[in-house]
């Protein structure tokens, strides 16, 4: 019976040993106990004895060599025995394999790869330039596409003035084209923010424009008589408050128009204050000063405060405050001339009213004809939220109130 | 748990899904009673017979196409392809019958079905012995390509790929089949398929091998010095461009390994991927070391063809100075 001695742990979890020096050949026998190898470990030189007396059958590995623990080291067994034979590795078509007794790490669970903090995007082309310029990418903020850092930001960042933009990006502004001569208006500010403003609106909500008229006889001369009287304490009186106040009494009835709709959260935001936006005509565009708490205000208040914005307007000298918060818009149109509109909403609100010119009108009641006041109005209604007939209720409302107000004293707001 | 080889790992995973699947065969040229040239299927024909363990002629076109009837009819062969240069004549089974089935029936038949074929160079054989063939079925939709680099990763990829409901090229880097060993659990595991490994984490260059190149990589990140995320592709369709593209965002250099020649190789379709998501994060021109565009040569010039530790070394400096 053949023993497969196999290279024991001689020490406290040593994996493997050099063999230094064999003490025995193949052919000897040995006592159990007799001294085999000299075998240095990690710790000290150890002498392994022969688990059991016997004949040397086969020596596994050369002086030198490392020796892994478990490996068979020596075959002992009678004398004329053999030791096992080898594994056959390869057969001789094959070429040689290359055998080493190097152990692997077992694998670690792996980790996920850590998304550095700091982590920007930029051409190689700009972080070419970043190292000349010796500008640190990971500090700067890019203002390219997506936060991209363009060849601009390095420049700016390294303090030097930025390479003129290629021939090709110039444009040359011609004085004329093919049929004429021509002018050129810078498009920027109010006029840009107007415009992208208009088409965000008119590309998110659907618009829907109701038009209608309101006898404003008895409007028209409570205005006169009180224009007089509140011209003492330079309060110019338009008929701006009172449309304010007819909206407002409107909108508490009908509350869905004091409204925004948040689609990503599949909601419908009702609004319990009344913060009336009105569109006032400057130069360099339209500005929507908002007249906040319109609900709480007296017709007074409401016309000191919206002289007091229209001025400002007109200066340019409103808060961005002044011009936030609004939930629902008046624009008049008829202040220069026109009767009917078709407004644009202004986005995110959900519907906005046009006042046209007050102007005389034969009108037949009774079956006689006589001479009214009458007020144009159009209503502009989103009408993913608002529907016809809800928005015709709203305009009826408004025009009860302007066409007799005593309602105004007669109801709450 | 013991130290294995890599092809000890690959005949205990044999041996293992052989037990505990009935419908798993293995077929090939010498698998039987010989056990392989390179001893993989040592010891299945005595434990499950000639009817679960069949040598085969030598004619790898039936070899494959064999497989395909029985995976269609609910086996589970594991087809051995004796060397990588003989899958030339198994060539049409695999493009034009293996990776289509599932499509051409409409999905009423998979094929069930892998091919190990021990590949690459560095082991001084004859011609036709030390090719690597990867690109050609990367390239073919409908066959999954997977290369083990490590004992651990063999066994748990190739029972991973034999159990996969479709058609697996298993190739196996000859060359490390006994250069190392590693503790390789008794109990059955399996490694997701499509996952790359990150061998090692750093900050300041990604390197991409497969297969033994592995190896090669790792030699070289230790000689340059440098604090190198290293990447083991393991499955080589469908490749795994996450791992790869966060690595490179984070590291915005990489230098890519590979024993193929280098026209259209594996390296060059990372490089491409590198380019369509992460080229906004790169420091540097994406580097690869490979073979050259010849036939592998014999064995007094294989050393010369074979991406060395040095010429890696040399890529990685270069990426790192640029």
């Amino acid at each position: 019976m053949v023993l497969e001695f196999a290279f024991p742990d001689v020490g406290e979890g040593i994996t493997e040993g050099e063999l230094r020096k064999w003490l025995v050949k193949v052919g000897d026998v040995v006592k159990q106990d007799q001294p085999l190898a000299d075998v240095e470990t990690d710790k000290a030189v150890v002498q392994i004895p022969a688990p059991q007396a016997g004949t040397i059958l086969k020596l596994h590995f050369n002086e030198g060599d490392t020796m892994h623990v478990g490996a068979v080291m020596v075959s002992i067994g009678e004398k004329g025995e053999k030791a096992a034979p080898e594994a056959r590795k390869t057969t001789s078509v094959v070429g040689d394999l290359e055998e080493s007794k190097e152990v692997l790490q077992a694998p670690e669970p792996e980790a996920v790869v850590p998304v550095q903090p700091g982590v920007f995007h930029a051409l190689p082309s700009v972080r070419k330039l970043a190292k000349e310029k010796k500008v640190d990418l990971s500090q700067l903020t890019g203002t390219g596409p997506g936060g991209r850092i363009t060849e601009e930001d390095v420049t700016k960042a390294g303090g030097g003035k930025p390479r003129a933009a290629p021939a090709s990006a110039m444009i040359h502004m011609r004085k004329y084209d093919f049929y004429g001569y021509i002018d050129h208006l810078p498009f920027k500010g109010v006029r840009k923010l107007t415009a992208k403003r208009m088409v965000q609106s008119l590309y998110t909500a659907t618009h829907v424009t109701t038009m209608d008229e309101v006898d404003v006889t008895r409007l028209v001369e409570l205005r006169e008589r009180w224009k007089i009287k509140l011209s003492k304490e330079k309060i110019h009186l338009t008929y701006m408050p009172f449309i304010v106040k007819a909206v407002v009494h409107a909108l508490k009835k009908h509350p869905v128009l004091n409204a925004q709709l948040d689609e990503e959260h599949d909601d419908i935001i009702l609004k319990k204050y009344y913060n009336i936006g009105m569109a006032v005509d400057i130069p360099d565009g339209l500005l929507v000063p908002v007249i906040k708490g319109a609900d709480e205000k007296s017709i007074r208040d409401l016309a000191k405060e919206i002289q007091e914005l229209a001025q400002k307007a007109k200066d340019r000298k409103l808060d961005p405050g002044d011009m936030k918060g609004g939930t629902f818009t008046i624009t008049n149109v008829g202040v220069i001339g026109g009767i009917f509109a078709t407004p644009v909403i202004n986005f995110p609100e959900v519907a906005i009213i046009a006042i046209g010119r007050i102007h005389e009108r034969p009108v037949v009641e009774d079956g006689k004809i006589v001479i009214r006041e009458i007020l144009p109005l159009s209503l502009t209604f989103d009408h993913r939220v608002v529907d016809g007939a809800e928005a015709s209720r709203f305009l009826e409302t408004i025009k009860d109130h302007l066409n007799d107000p005593a309602l105004f004293a007669i109801d709450r707001d | 748990m013991t130290n294995l080889t890599l092809i000890q790992a690959v005949n205990q995973a044999l041996q293992q899904e052989m037990k505990r699947d009935p419908t798993v065969m293995v077929l090939g040229e010498d698998v039987g009673k010989n056990g392989g040239v390179f001893r993989a299927t040592e010891g299945l024909w005595q434990a499950f017979g000639d009817e679960r363990v069949v040598d085969t002629p030598l004619a790898e076109s039936g070899i494959v196409g064999v497989s395909l009837g029985l995976a269609v009819n609910g086996f589970k062969p594991v087809a051995e392809i004796q060397f990588d240069g003989f899958l030339a004549p198994a060539f049409d089974q695999v493009i034009s019958h293996v990776g289509r089935i599932r499509n051409r029936s409409r999905g009423r038949f998979h094929a069930q079905l892998v091919i190990r074929v021990p590949y690459g160079g560095g082991i001084h054989a004859p011609e036709h012995h030390s090719e690597s063939p990867e690109t050609y079925f990367v390239h073919t939709p409908g066959i999954k390509v997977v290369i083990p680099s490590t004992p651990y990763d063999a066994k748990g990829l190739l029972l991973a790929a034999i159990r996969d409901p479709d058609p697996v090229l298993f190739f196996e880097p000859k060359k490390i089949y006994r250069a190392f060993r590693q503790e390789v659990p008794e109990t059955d595991y399996t490694i997701p398929i499509g996952k790359a490994r990150l061998v090692k984490q750093g900050h300041d260059i990604t390197v991409i091998a497969w297969g033994a190149q592995v190896r090669t990589a790792e030699q070289a990140v230790v000689q340059a010095k440098v604090d190198a995320d290293i990447i083991d592709l393991r499955t080589l369709s469908p490749l795994d461009t996450d791992t790869v593209i966060n690595s490179v965002t984070k590291t915005g250099r990489c230098v890519i390994v590979q024993e193929a020649p280098k026209t259209c190789g594996l390296a060059a379709e990372v490089i491409a991927r590198i380019n369509e998501r992460a080229l906004l994060s790169l420091e540097a021109p994406v580097a690869r070391v490979t073979g050259f565009d010849t036939v592998m040569p014999l064995s007094r010039l294989e050393d010369s063809y074979l991406p060395s530790p040095e010429r890696v070394v040399k890529a990685i400096k270069k990426t790192m100075e640029f």
